[in-house]
């Protein structure tokens, strides 16, 4: 079922046992779960079936540190969520992104990857993913990992169909839950905003929280705020331990040995170092991304050359009117380590159309963040020579630590962390089957759980929690 | 131009650069026989 506002809905009289607040990839997942084993609930989705200034205008906010992209363009509100603009690459989180290490504060989760991989199956059948392929050892310190790079799953088109002709989901578009209530035992209800105006309370015997890895926090932070504490009464880790996966283009490669990295159809590989190689340099995880020049014949070789000789070359490229580079960009992507200082909070002076605090994102890459790109460079560079598969040039502002360049891609758009998993209530907001440390009936999904960040795309592991989730909820329902 | 003279050319051009003394930086590595000058990362024996 599906309806336009709450108005509508009110008058279906629909009863659901658990209210799940947002309908992108994690709320769509865990209702489509529920409805399999025929529970009714109730998803309400801010926004409607299609990109609106309006609504996209809520995530407004505002950046304090790095450089970080606009906040109200780096996700979208409507059903399908930020589905509706990712790429679709595709990985799971590896075992040891799931394990602590010693040298990164704060690392690992309370759950290990066994305990998603029940749900592998069903996640690659969501997002029409073939089996991954193991990664197989390309250097002593480096494997060539296998990233899929899918159709990218919209959720809201995808799914709209089955939904619409469940007989236990109800989807309600256009409708904001502003903040949640609570007795510091349970939620009591949530208020609601809907078509434009104010619409009352609403209550449900489970909620689960599902509005994005940035928004999960703010929701939570004002209705904490608004209740005095009584909806996250462990609080202490709210909203922090924010991360994302920084990514640079750090240097250039000539590359002998293109048979031993097997490219893809769009020329590009990715590579990641093993935990012993990561362990002995101090260094978060990361991966190599290898992408060829797309030239040929001449070109290619004035490419080539730019590796070689790249102030011959730049005289070279641009006496022929064209700027080329040395033969393959070497980018790096890392896992940013979980540090409490990064940050989401509540503006004090701006609020939303409905009155609800924006958000202050408060991030900043730090000394292990350096590390792992200067060390990670390096790590690839020797591996590389020392198998003779190419030869590669770290770019000066990374080895004279100059500030990060503005004009690179900055980041993933990847929102982890804010309510993360874990055991301790003074480091974490959820416990590991992802209920909110104290509450008998708050749940949320998505990556803020996220722990550790891992370096690979976040959509894949937050399926398989979501489907995690949904299983483990229908089973408490039920019971 | 055929792959292969093609990337002898590159070759001999690239190992000439050391002798120009174009490169200012010489770092050790971890790995005796690897060296990185002025960000690039080679090989003792590409410098010899
Ligand atoms: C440009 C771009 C490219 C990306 N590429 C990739 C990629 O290649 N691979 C990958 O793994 N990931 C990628 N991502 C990340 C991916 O999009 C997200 O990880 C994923 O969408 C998160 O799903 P979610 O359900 O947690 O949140 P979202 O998709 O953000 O969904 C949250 C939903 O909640 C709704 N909502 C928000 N607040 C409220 C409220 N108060 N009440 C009711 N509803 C609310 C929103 O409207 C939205 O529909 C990319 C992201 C971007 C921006």
């Amino acid at each position: 079922m599906i309806f336009q506002d709450m108005a509508a809905y009110r008058a279906a009289s629909h009863t659901p046992r658990v209210a799940i607040i947002g309908g992108g990839v994690a709320g769509i997942t865990i209702a489509r779960k529920l409805d399999a084993r025929g529970i009714p609930c109730v998803l309400f989705e801010a926004g409607g079936e299609d990109i609106t200034e309006e609504s996209q205008d809520f995530y407004r906010g505002s950046t304090v540190g790095d450089q970080y992209f606009d906040l109200d363009v780096t996700r979208l509100r409507y059903l399908g969520g930020s589905s509706n603009h990712w790429a679709g690459w595709c990985r799971v989180l590896d075992a040891y992104d799931f394990e602590s290490r010693s040298y990164i504060p704060h690392s690992g989760w309370p759950i290990r990857r066994a305990d998603i991989e029940p749900f592998l199956d069903e996640t690659r059948a969501i997002l029409g993913l073939r089996e991954f392929k193991a990664t197989y050892p390309l250097t002593d310190n480096f494997g060539r990992m296998d990233l899929i790079k899918s159709d990218a799953v919209r959720f809201g088109t995808q799914f709209r169909g089955e939904l619409e002709a469940s007989r236990n989901v109800a989807v309600v578009l256009n409708t904001t839950v502003l903040e949640l209530a609570g007795d510091g035992k349970a939620v009591t209800g949530a208020k609601l905003f809907s078509a434009g105006a104010p619409a009352g309370d609403f209550t449900a015997p489970y909620f689960v929280v599902a509005t994005g890895g940035l928004e999960n926090s703010r929701l939570l932070l004002w209705s904490n705020a608004q209740s005095n504490g009584a909806v996250v009464p462990n609080a202490k880790a709210l909203g922090r331990y924010w991360m994302e996966h920084p990514m640079y283009w750090a240097g250039n490669a000539f590359i002998t040995n293109q048979d031993a990295l097997e490219f893809d159809d769009e020329g590009e590989c990715f590579m990641i170092p093993t935990p012993p190689a990561m362990a002995e340099r101090g260094v978060a995880n990361f991966h190599i991304q290898l992408e060829t020049m797309p030239y040929h014949g001449t070109k290619q070789l004035i490419a080539e050359m730019a590796c070689y000789a790249p102030r011959f070359t730049e005289w070279v490229s641009s006496a022929i009117g064209m700027h080329l580079q040395c033969s393959a960009r070497v980018h790096i992507d890392w896992e940013q380590p979980p540090v409490e200082s990064n940050h989401i909070a509540l503006s004090a002076t701006e609020r939303d159309a409905a009155g609800v605090p924006r958000m202050e994102l408060h991030w900043k890459k730090g000394d292990l963040d350096r590390r792992t790109l200067v060390e990670g460079m390096r790590m690839f560079g020797e591996d590389i020579a020392l198998k003779d598969i190419g030869r590669l040039h770290i770019s000066d502002w990374v080895l004279n630590g100059e500030d990060y360049p503005s004009d690179m891609e900055l980041a993933g758009n990847h929102h982890m962390g804010g309510t993360r998993m874990g055991t301790d209530p003074a480091t974490s907001v959820v416990d590991a089957n992802s209920r909110v440390h104290g509450m008998e009936n708050l749940y949320v999904a998505g990556s803020s759980v996220f722990a550790t960040a891992g370096q690979c795309t976040p959509t894949t592991t937050i399926t398989a929690l979501s489907l995690r989730l949904g299983d483990h909820l229908g089973r408490t329902v039920a019971s | 131009m055929p792959k292969t003279s093609r990337r002898r050319l590159l070759k001999a051009l690239f190992f000439a650069l050391p002798a120009l003394a174009i490169f200012r930086h010489v770092r050790p590595t971890r790995h005796d026989d690897i060296v990185e000058v002025d960000g690039w990362i080679l090989k003792r024996s590409d410098l010899a």
